[in-house]
């Protein structure tokens, strides 16, 4: 099977991502409206403490509306993160898809991917803390944690996207060589 | 770019017209637009060669070097809109 132009590997690939989109854009007005619902309506928090053990999260929350939607809030703010990076993968395999990966939008594609993933972890380390401090009679330890991994695919984007862009400026110097 | 590709002069020379010519070499009207405007990178020798079989001509013929000339370098990126 192919790995790039119509019915190959790519546009197998960008199928999945038109799926993951679909569920990240209903997740995300899902969290939108329990986070508007959460700051209107009174939380029965033994509810959401026995639906949390029940489903085998360890924390315990305290009866604390706001709080609780700007948890919601951040957890949109991320699943918002990873949709604009499906997104950008969706254009980025579209060019796959046509059988032209070397086109110069390309390279800044990649790298706002690369930001967005450097985003996605200082989101992470934020929640973090906040929750640390919010929830420090009942939560555990939050310590910091260095995601080696996630640190290092940032990196590997960004060298992608040079790489795209030297792609780019050979394809462009082959189109101008008549 | 200093070099300048000078098949007008030659075109009309020969009474041919551009068409005529990309038919006759087997380029597109795009790319021996591109070629005629200077926006070309580089030529191939079998397109050279092409060219001066159906124009009756040396390869010197279709060039010409105009020192002083500024060379714009392109680094936009490219077609695509922005999003």
């Amino acid at each position: 099977m192919r790995a790039l132009g119509p019915g190959s590997v790519s546009s197998l690939l960008k199928l999945v991502l038109d799926v993951i989109a679909f569920a990240l854009w209903a997740s995300l007005a899902l969290l939108l409206v329990a986070a508007f619902v959460a700051l209107l309506l009174p939380v029965d928090l033994d509810l959401w403490r026995r639906i949390m053990e029940d489903t085998g999260v360890r924390m315990a929350m305290q009866a604390r509306g706001p709080v609780f939607t700007v948890g919601l809030l951040a957890l949109a703010a991320y699943v918002g993160v990873v949709l604009y990076i499906v997104h950008r993968l969706q254009r980025i395999f579209q060019t796959l898809t046509i059988g032209d990966p070397f086109r110069p939008r390309n390279v800044f594609r990649l790298r706002a991917i690369g930001f967005s993933l450097a985003g996605l972890e200082v989101i992470n380390y934020g929640a973090r803390m906040v929750s640390g401090w919010a929830f420090r009679d009942q939560v555990e330890d939050v310590r910091f944690n260095l995601n080696l991994t996630a640190w290092f695919a940032v990196l590997v984007v960004f060298v992608l996207a040079e790489v795209f862009r030297e792609g780019a400026r050979l394809r462009q110097e082959a189109d101008l060589t008549i | 770019m200093a070099i300048r590709v000078q098949l007008d002069r030659l075109l009309v020379a020969r009474r041919m017209s551009p068409s005529e010519l990309a038919d006759r070499v087997g380029l597109s009207a795009s790319n021996l637009s591109i070629l005629k405007t200077g926006e070309a990178r580089a030529i191939r020798f079998t397109t050279l060669d092409a060219l001066c079989r159906e124009l009756d001509c040396q390869p010197g013929d279709l060039f010409g070097y105009e020192s002083g000339s500024a060379e714009v370098l392109a680094d936009d990126p490219g077609e695509d809109e922005l999003e």
